[in-house]
């Protein structure tokens, strides 16, 4: 139960940061303002969880990174989405409509 | 994947820069957290205090990121290693002991596994070995007798369970060209017997079914090794001559290196050309075997049961020969080894046994280890390492130990196990393949592993019943712990084990000694045997090599310091002989099969004298006891007890033979017996021996049979002092004539002990190993107790305790663990040694719960265990209760 939970958390995490990055390359602040931004608030990624996804998903090649000047001129890392990242957006993004319609529809029969 | 992998080269081995990237990375984003603050209106002091709170910490960041790495279990290994080796360096002492204690243990297991697979385990070196058996004929009194080639040929032309089939006998050949004479040891094999085994000759070709008949080509087959030693590995040694028992013959293959078949034979020659009077009688077994590949998809048992009816439908054709004669096919494998299984397994466990002992001394020096470490795991639990990898810090500790010790206990192996073939070359078959090899290494390494794990979990377990925070709590000094019990129990078990492992060799040496005192029925002392290749030259006929025998021996005696010297086809305790059929008078049995055995001597007339065997009735032979006078036998005490019980023997006659029977002969003495077969002389063996006088051979047999007769020879003399005046006086008659197979009756005598000397010299270093290592442990952990009692001792002696007090108390512990670990020990050997029969097969003149056996180990183990104690007590004494108590 926990394990599906986290999956589910982790996946979700994923999938707003290759949302998020689906447009244009970003520094690791750009990414959490842009998912505040997009989610309206919901949801805040904080450091400790942004940091470690996506340094995973780096390794797992959905993302590149680059060293590169931020608006105010400070060194940055900034991310990319790679085409194996655009293909998992595209997965997920259906994944997650396949869940949400089936939940939408328990729901409604309870 | 292959991103996976530099990935994981980078997070590994290019740690510095990417954790220096990751450092910059999370700075830049704190900062330009801080700086989005101050735009919304923070003071600078404020910002960066508000995105510090946000961003939870930079070291713990980063710490998070670090575990997601791919790899990151690599890495926390390698730290685990790093700080393991770390903590080891610390402490040489306790590393050294640790490793040298598990080398001697698992170096001793290297050893024995080496044998295990090498005989056991290993295959046969020939092609799909597991579809190779043997076949042996079987009758009412033997399951296995040799096989009679009439029969055998019958089987290859009927037999359609195997796609080949063929036959080997063990013979010895005199090499006279080239080079100078030699004896070599060689095999009379059928056509198709090396492509039965699947085999290719690394030259030329096996033997055609032209030259495997009588009358064909002198073909020959030598072995590599004489290729290299004597045709110096000549690439055209097809075709080439060599002088094989004075026959002119051609070389046709040459084996390639390492072959090896039943024994190490150099010289193969075709089995159809073989003696007439061996091969072509159907009632003759003498020595002949048969092999064969299964058809694919046939069982053994299905082989079996066509061979039965085969050999039923044999039997009826040649009743007189064949009658109640049966067949087994068995695996190969299983024939060539022998029954030596046994004996490996039980040296297996008994090394296990050691191996346990060991472990529990490293576990020992672990849990006190482990006391001393409870702060420094109190601490790391503190600071917020998790139990699962203070388990595994512990873990990596021992197996990073046993791996040590693993790969010394290898070097200690390899000179042991070559040490072992040098001492006991023949106790062991296919021994050539015994060694320190792969599958033996790897044996090696999962031992280690295992006993790594094992010894490390279970302090690591037991210090984690304890309350991490206690440690930190007091000083770390407690009143006695749990694990001071632990400690006791594995000191108990390991008296126990080495108990057993004392009594088992204790049994064993009391066999030997047994042994030692039988009387074998003949004077061993000063009695010198070997063999003489006599020149074909002088064989020509019957009756010029009966002379050519009796000139050599005539020299032979007159050579000073002789005493008395004479032939015989068969020495006692040497592992020769045969059993031969025979009947009383006129009692001819219907079947030869059914027919009662003998153990058969062809001696001279000076025999007994030589072999100091009395005489107890009649007379014995004389030199004119000949081919031309009436045929005389005598017998020993044994047949004369069982046929003749109540009745005198004397002028009573015994025929004897398979083929062609010889006989009637008149007993004319009766002799003592002697023990032949071994000294403990089984029962379940023939017992009843005949003598006949070789010069009374029948003709027919004398070309077959002389060169194999062996000089027994009496003197006081040394054999290096007298062998060179042997061998001189042999020469003296043609120089093509080999002395060969030169022993000491004494040495005979002695290898006959060797299934038993053998696994007693090992049982002795195994159980010394153990008390060695029990003694240790039981010390080490006395004087533990005497360390964490000194305080209480101190109290004792401040309260009026003598010395004398303080000693029985501390030798008092120590002793109340041996005497529980030999109660213990006590109960479980005589089961252990029940429930292996292979061991109580051993005995001699010993039960295995000889009390006497138990009394003596049993007091030495307890005399070592209170040596082991002497020294804490000592200690112990010495504690003054001022300074114990001026610790509080």
């Amino acid at each position: 139960m926990t394990q599906d939970q986290t999956n589910l958390l982790q996946g979700t995490l994923d999938m707003m940061i290759l949302k998020a990055l689906a447009l244009d390359h970003m520094h690791g602040l750009g990414i959490s303002r842009r998912i505040e931004q997009i989610t309206k608030g919901t949801f805040q990624v904080k450091p400790g969880s942004l940091f470690p996804a996506l340094h995973r998903m780096e390794e797992e090649g959905w993302l590149v990174s680059s060293w590169g000047e931020s608006e105010n001129n400070r060194r940055a890392k900034y991310y990319r989405l790679t085409k194996a990242g655009r293909r998992q957006l595209e997965s997920e993004t259906q994944r997650w409509g396949r869940i949400s319609l089936a939940i939408a529809r328990a729901l409604e029969a309870s | 994947m292959l991103s996976r992998m530099t990935n994981f080269w980078r997070n590994i081995f290019a740690k510095e820069k990417t954790d220096r990237d990751l450092d910059e990375e999370v700075r830049s984003y704190y900062e330009s957290l801080a700086e989005e603050k101050m735009r919304q209106g923070l003071s600078s002091e404020e910002a960066r205090h508000s995105a510090r709170l946000e961003l939870g910490g930079i070291e713990q960041v980063k710490e998070e990121v670090r575990d997601v790495r791919t790899g990151a279990w690599l890495d926390s290994l390698l730290q685990d290693l790093r700080f393991g080796a770390r903590m080891l360096r610390k402490n040489p002492g306790f590393s050294a002991i640790a490793v040298l204690t598990l080398a001697l243990g698992i170096g001793a297991n290297t050893a024995i596994f080496s044998a295990v697979h090498g005989v056991l385990l290993s295959p046969l070196p020939y092609a799909q070995p597991d579809r190779l058996v043997m076949i042996m004929e079987s009758n009412p009194r033997y399951a296995h007798v040799w096989v009679s080639y009439p029969n055998f040929q019958d089987w290859q032309r009927n037999a359609q369970s195997f796609l080949q089939m063929a036959a080997f006998m063990q013979q010895g050949y005199d090499l006279s060209n080239p080079g100078t004479p030699e004896h070599v040891d060689g095999s009379a094999v059928t056509a198709g017997f090396f492509s039965t085994l699947g085999v290719r000759l690394a030259l030329g070709r096996e033997f055609s079914a032209q030259e495997d008949q009588y009358g064909g080509a002198r073909a020959l087959i030598i072995s590599d090794r004489l290729w290299k030693n004597r045709f110096a590995q000549n690439p055209q040694v097809l075709g080439k001559p060599a002088t094989l028992d004075g026959v002119d013959c051609f070389i046709v293959g040459v084996l390639p290196p390492g072959f090896r078949f039943w024994s190490d034979a150099d010289v193969y020659t075709p089995l159809g050309q073989g003696d007439a009077l061996i091969i072509n009688p159907r009632g003759s077994h003498d020595g002949i075997g048969a092999i064969a590949r299964l058809r694919p998809q046939v069982s053994i048992s299905q082989a079996k049961a066509e061979m039965s009816t085969i050999q039923n439908a044999l039997d009826r054709l040649y009743p007189d020969d064949n009658r109640d004669l049966g067949t087994d096919v068995m695996p190969l494998k299983r024939e060539l080894v022998g029954d030596v299984s046994g004996i490996l397994v039980m040296l297996l466990g008994a090394v296990g046994l050691v191996l346990l002992i060991a472990c529990a001394n490293v576990a020992n020096l672990f849990l006190a280890r482990s006391v001393a470490r409870r702060r420094e795991f109190g601490i790391r639990a503190a600071l917020g390492a998790n139990r699962g990898r203070l388990i595994r810090q512990l873990i990596t500790e021992s197996v990073l130990l046993s791996l040590a010790g693993g790969a010394l206990g290898v070097l200690i192996a390899i000179p042991a196990v070559k040490s072992l073939l040098a001492a006991f070359p023949d106790s062991l078959p296919r021994n050539a393949n015994i060694g320190v090899n792969a599958p033996v290494l790897l044996f090696t390494l999962g031992v280690s592993i295992v006993v790594g794990i094992f010894f490390g979990l279970a302090p690591a377990l037991k210090s984690w019943n304890a309350d991490f925070q206690a440690p930190l709590k007091d000083g770390g000094r407690g009143s006695t712990s749990p694990h001071s019990r632990a400690q006791s129990s594995l000191v108990v078990v390991q008296m126990a084990l080495t108990l057993v492992l004392l009594l088992s060799a204790g049994l064993l040496f009391r066999t030997i000694r047994q042994l030692s005192e039988v009387d074998p029925g003949f004077d061993t002392q000063h009695i010198i045997t070997f063999k003489v290749g006599v020149s074909r030259s002088l064989m020509k006929t019957v009756a010029s090599t009966r002379i050519a025998y009796q000139q050599l021996i005539g020299r032979i005696r007159d050579i000073p310091g002789v005493q008395a010297a004479d032939f015989t086809d068969t020495v006692p305790l040497s592992g020769q002989g045969g059993t031969i059929p025979f009947w009383i008078d006129s009692q001819r049995p219907a079947s030869l099969q059914a027919a009662p055995r003998l153990v058969g001597f062809l001696t001279g007339p000076d025999y007994f004298r030589t072999m100091g065997i009395p005489l107890l009735r009649g007379r014995s032979f004389t030199p004119h006891d000949t081919v031309q006078s009436p045929c005389v036998v005598v017998i020993d005490s044994t047949f004369s007890r069982m046929y003749f019980p109540g009745s005198d023997p004397l002028g009573r006659t015994i025929t004897f033979g398979f083929a062609s029977p010889t006989g009637p002969c008149r007993i004319i003495g009766v002799a003592r017996h002697v023990r032949h077969w071994a000294l403990d002389d089984p029962t379940s063996s023939t017992q009843n021996q005949m003598y006949f006088p070789l010069a009374q051979d029948p003709d027919q047999w004398v070309l077959v049979g002389y060169p194999y007769l062996t000089v027994v020879l009496r003197t006081p003399l040394e054999s290096a002092t007298v062998m060179p005046a042997i061998k001189a006086a042999v020469y003296g008659a043609g120089s093509d004539q080999p002395v060969y197979d030169v022993r000491t009756m004494q040495n005979i005598v002695s290898e006959s002990m060797s299934p038993q000397r053998f696994p007693m010299i090992l049982l002795s270093v195994f159980a010394a190993l153990a008390l060695l290592l029990a003694s240790v442990g039981l010390y080490g952990v006395i004087s533990y107790a005497v360390t964490q009692r000194t305080h209480e001792i101190g109290i004792r002696m401040a309260l009026g305790a003598e010395k004398k007090d303080v000693f029985r108390l501390v030798v008092g512990g120590g002793l109340r663990l041996a005497v529980t670990g030999v109660a213990l020990g006590g109960i479980t050997a005589p089961i252990l040694t029940r429930v292996l029969p292979s061991f109580a097969h051993l005995l001699y003149g010993v039960s295995a719960s000889d009390p006497l056996t138990f009394a003596a180990v049993s007091s030495i183990l307890v005399l070592v265990a209170l040596l082991a104690c002497y020294i804490p007590a000592r200690r112990a004494m010495k504690v003054h209760p001022m300074i114990s108590l001026r610790y509080e």
